[in-house]
């Protein structure tokens, strides 16, 4: 409740105050609900950070838009009603986007994820895997039976990602980790979410993490449970007060400003625009009470050596479930390999389609 | 004086009591409900009212992206009263038309080396069996187990969508996608005919022409006679040589099929591609609409029109109140609550 | 043997947690369509039921008040589908799809500033006697109240319905509304009744998804699951004991979805989320003998309904 209050109160200040000036308009679609307590919420706080922080800025949302006929047409009614800057934020929202942004050249469009740009198409996106790899971490740290479990949507790059990463990150430390995955063929299901967790720990994990639109539902069945967890997308620390090891989320916000000014003032590039920890788009969340001193210096001396690129994530060896090597020690994964992975690492145990 | 009023006064009323009263009465209590539920909310009623039928019909682009709405709905509202003229409660629309597009598209990668000429017959006649067969399986558990329609018509429409989640995770993936859930971009020739520089397409033309057909033969044939026949006594059906299992398994069929054809529409012309999420809830809205049509072929026409409408000028809830998506479904499920009401009541009366 | 025992067991449990809301469903449903009326609103009472039982815990901090207030919502939304059905004679299967457009659409619309809130649950048996059987222990004490009170309401209806003279009036209403009108009974009070007993146990399902599962709320969190127990109450023929095999076969369908996987099964995930619709879809077919000879136990009054499609 109180973080809807202390919105409420923010956006109607805000419509005081910003009736004065010329105003950009800068639109928002999202494929679920704004306050799914994911995804979708956390692009909505990078909407909310620039209704505050930009005072000639206004924004329009459109939330629950399905990657069909409706995306297009939304687009288009959005630009026709005098928005300026649009940011479809799911990733299928991409080829309707590069329609109507050739429609509509003196809009410009920032897509959240996309490997594909035009003149006045921009994709923006953040390395948040790096975050999902101190998570694994942390996690590899801390289990007792070496088996971590996650509850994954669909086999989709960005979620394989993650998988992955946090997989790496726990064999870091411990090399005996493997990593259970359950899909759900669901981006939001909360009864198959919880059900998928007790089968995990009930096979032995007592670490649970996940990628579906929200952490809520495995997180409070971990507490539930008394095993570990880490959050996704959105804190959920106050769902686990004695599980919670730590978890990846997401700050759009100063990266939304950037691009919102940039289109402003002209120097707008029609680029792949990533952030990362160092940039703060994709970040930590603070630790549970679960992790001890130790592991917490050890995740954050991680963290230094992933910002002043010391460590990358994606660099070999790596290998498949299969124990076939894909990449070679010495190699690293470029942006566009890692953007399109299709693979599973050695220790994951789950089916890649 | 009184007599010179009277017979006009007289016809008045007589048009109000019949169907065109019915739907005055229709249209001024979904009007109030929607004020009403505008007000409670605090928005401005009548403005927002009006930016809802200016975003539906208010201009040319407006109105061809109503018409992007209206086909599905009409294709899969005429699956629904097809087989309920045979007493058939199907709501496998959804279903359907995924299945549609699954057969469909696997038509297209089949052959897509073709020409279009033969490419485009080729994906019409794949999305029509795979229609087809989604209303063939339940008119056979029907004719042959007795296994109830509705059912297991709600029970296959999960099962289309997540077959279609299967081939565009699995064997349909196109390598090349960068990792999106989606089969290959659909050659030229497998893409539908569209109108007038819109989005506007053929599927809008295959539900028009099938709404008159379907009328026509419904009411002028020898089948269609049958199928009332059927429908009201089986057995004496089957006495003046009438297969009632027969006209099971071929209005499920037909109806199946006009569903599958709105499938592919929307993977041709509109994603150019299979994908998840291909079309959210067409099934259940053309069955509303099916309803409010009271089954009537011609008159899902302009209702599926009117549909369409509401759904895309939605847009103005969230765009200019926003209000968030949920406020659209509010708003169908009053429009329709009253209809069903209003022409309940009217239909009882009539018959007191 | 003993760790294939743990697993069967892990399975069962996990498979009554996941009927448990499907099973209240199915109790109340069959109870409306008993007396004559089908409702495939319970979808949209559900979700209204989750929504207000979710909201109230929230704000009052008490998640009993939470379930009472699924309950009234459920009520509440079913008594359109009795206005329309009892009060206009509208379809009821077309009424039945507006309330779940209604209901699906209220929730979404008035749940979003509870989203993401923290609830207290209602408490399990963990701690009691039950938690300290041999074996046993580990699978009963997780268990919470509204597994419970479901399981108890099966027995209860059971003896209502077959044992009481308003029970077979109820029976009687759904057989036919001639019939008992000519006894000199007025069938409507009843049917109302049903329909509102089919209001009160779809909004105790949402409460027991929203409140007591998954202690969250998200819109469209039922994800079909209410229409699904439409359908397994023509697998259960209309009885409240059979009612039990029934939900439990969809909530085993769906737990042995995920625990296939975490078997490692080489099948397609997509194709294993199939089960909990194909299997039901099964049990139908396979048991097709007894629905021919007796139309399923298909109160009399509902063919009709089935009938009248326009």
């Amino acid at each position: 409740m109180k973080k809807t209050i202390r919105t409420l109160l923010a956006s109607s200040i805000l419509a005081m105050s910003v009736q004065a000036a010329a105003e950009t308009k800068v639109g928002f679609i999202y494929v679920g609900p704004k306050t799914d307590y994911g995804y979708n919420y956390a692009q909505d706080q990078g909407r909310l950070y620039l209704e505050e922080h930009m005072d000639d800025v206004e924004t329009v949302y459109f939330e629950n838009i399905p990657e069909n006929a409706d995306v297009q047409r939304v687009m288009e009614r959005m630009v026709r009603s005098g928005v300026e800057v649009v940011f479809p934020t799911s990733y299928g929202y991409l080829d309707h986007a590069l329609k109507v942004a050739e429609k509509y050249p003196e809009v410009h469009f920032a897509h959240s994820g996309g490997l594909k740009t035009s003149d006045n198409l921009m994709t923006y996106f953040a390395e948040i895997d790096q975050a999902m790899y101190l998570a694994g971490v942390a996690a590899g740290l801390t289990t007792k039976t070496n088996q971590l479990g996650f509850i994954a949507a669909h086999p989709i790059p960005q979620v394989l990602r993650n998988i992955n990463a946090f997989t790496r990150g726990a064999q870091s430390v411990n090399p005996d980790v493997t990593t259970s995955v359950i899909w759900t063929s669901s981006w939001s299901d909360p009864t198959k979410e919880a059900e998928a967790a007790e089968a995990l720990i009930s096979d032995g994990a007592d670490v649970l993490t996940g990628h579906v639109d929200s952490p809520i539902n495995y997180v409070q069945v971990a507490e539930r449970r008394g095993v570990y967890s880490v959050g996704y997308h959105a804190d959920a620390s106050q769902f686990a007060p004695k599980g919670w090891l730590v978890g990846a989320i997401w700050n759009w916000g100063p990266m939304m400003e950037g691009i919102v000014k940039s289109a402003k003032d002209g120097t707008w590039k029609s680029e792949h625009l990533r952030g990362d920890l160092l940039t703060g788009a994709a970040k930590l969340s603070d630790f549970g009470s679960a992790v001890s001193e130790e592991s917490q210096q050890e995740v954050l001396d991680r963290q230094a050596s992933i910002m002043n690129e010391e460590f990358q994530v994606w660099a070999g060896p790596i290998f498949s479930q299969d124990g076939t090597e894909l990449v070679a020690e010495g190699d690293v994964m470029s942006l566009e390999e890692t953007e399109k992975m299709d693979f599973l690492v050695k220790g994951v145990k789950g089916r890649l389609k | 004086m009184t007599s010179s009023t009277s017979p006009v006064l007289k016809f008045g009323l007589r048009l109000l009591a019949g169907p065109a009263g019915a739907v005055l009465v229709m249209a001024a209590t979904f009007v109030a409900a929607a004020l009403i539920f505008f007000a409670i909310n605090g928005r401005e009623a009548l403005s927002l009212f009006h930016e809802m039928v200016m975003g539906a019909f208010g201009d040319g682009y407006s109105f061809s992206e109503t018409l992007v709405k209206t086909a599905p709905i009409l294709l899969t509202a005429l699956a629904v009263a097809l087989p309920a003229r045979l007493g058939l409660i199907s709501v496998g629309g959804e279903g359907q038309l995924y299945l549609g597009a699954l057969f469909g598209t696997g038509a297209v990668l089949a052959a897509v080396e073709q020409p279009g000429w033969l490419l485009m017959p080729l994906m019409l006649t794949g999305a029509m069996a795979g229609g087809a067969l989604w209303g063939v399986i339940p008119g056979l558990l029907k004719t042959r187990l007795g296994v109830n329609e509705t059912i297991s018509t709600l029970l296959l429409n999960y099962v289309g969508v997540l077959l279609v989640s299967f081939v565009v995770h699995g064997p349909w993936k196109n390598p090349n996608s960068l990792g999106w859930p989606a089969t290959i971009e659909f050659p030229e020739g497998a893409i539908l005919p569209q109108f007038f520089d819109t989005r506007v397409h053929m599927g809008l033309i295959f539900g028009v022409v099938a709404a008159i057909v379907l009328h026509i033969l419904v009411t002028r044939s020898r089948w269609g006679l049958g199928l009332q026949v059927s429908r009201s006594n089986p057995r004496v059906g089957t006495t003046a040589g009438i297969s009632y299992e027969r006209n099971v398994l071929i209005v499920m069929a037909v109806g199946g099929l006009l569903a599958g054809l709105a499938g592919i529409a929307e993977a041709s012309v509109i994603q150019n591609r299979l994908q998840d999420g291909l079309a959210s809830g067409y099934g259940m809205t053309g069955f509303l609409v099916a309803w409010l049509a009271g089954q009537n072929f011609l008159r899902i026409i302009p209702l599926s029109v009117l549909m369409g409408g509401l759904l895309a000028s939605a847009d103005s809830l969230q765009l200019y109140a926003q209000l968030p998506k949920a406020s659209a479904d509010i708003l169908q499920a009053l429009l329709f609550i009253t209809v069903l009401a209003v022409s309940s009541l009217w239909a009882r009366r009539r018959a007191a | 043997m003993e760790s294939f025992i743990t697993e069967l067991l892990t399975l069962l449990f996990a498979a009554l947690r996941s009927a448990t809301p499907v099973l209240a469903v199915v109790l109340g449903e069959s109870m409306t369509q008993r007396s004559g009326v089908i409702n495939l609103g319970v979808e949209g009472q559900m979700l209204l039921g989750a929504m207000t039982g979710f909201a109230v815990a929230s704000i009052t901090g008490d998640p009993w008040l939470g379930v009472l207030a699924a309950c009234a919502a459920g009520i509440a939304l079913s008594m359109v589908h009795a206005v329309l059905v009892l009060g206009c004679g509208a379809n009821q299967i077309a009424s039945g799809v507006a309330v779940l457009i209604l209901g699906g659409g209220l929730s979404a619309y008035y749940g979003i500033p509870f989203v993401g809130d923290k609830i207290d649950t209602l408490g399990n048996l963990n701690h009691t006697f039950v938690s300290d059987i041999p074996l046993l222990g580990q699978f009963l004490g997780p268990i919470t109240p509204t597994v419970l009170i479901t399981l108890l309401a099966i027995p209860v209806i059971s003896v209502f319905l077959f044992r009481t003279r308003t029970g077979l009036r109820w029976r009687s209403t759904g057989e036919s509304l001639d019939i008992t009108r000519n006894l000199g009974h007025n069938p409507a009070p009843y049917q109302l009744a049903a329909i509102a007993f089919g209001g009160l146990m779809s909004g105790f399902a949402g409460a027991a998804l929203a409140v007591d599962y998954t202690a969250n709320w998200v819109e469209g969190m039922t994800a079909g699951r209410g229409l699904v127990a439409v359908g397994l109450v023509i697998v259960a023929r209309w009885n409240p004991w059979y009612a039990l095999p029934a939900a439990l076969l969809f909530g085993a369908s769906e737990a042995l979805n995920l625990k296939l996987q975490s078997w490692g099964v080489d099948i397609s995930p997509y194709l294993l989320a199939t089960l909990p619709y194909l299997i039901p879809l099964s049990v139908l077919i396979l048991s097709y003998r007894g629905l021919r000879a007796s139309g399923g136990g298909m109160p009399a009054g509902l063919k009709v309904v089935f009938q009248s499609a326009r």
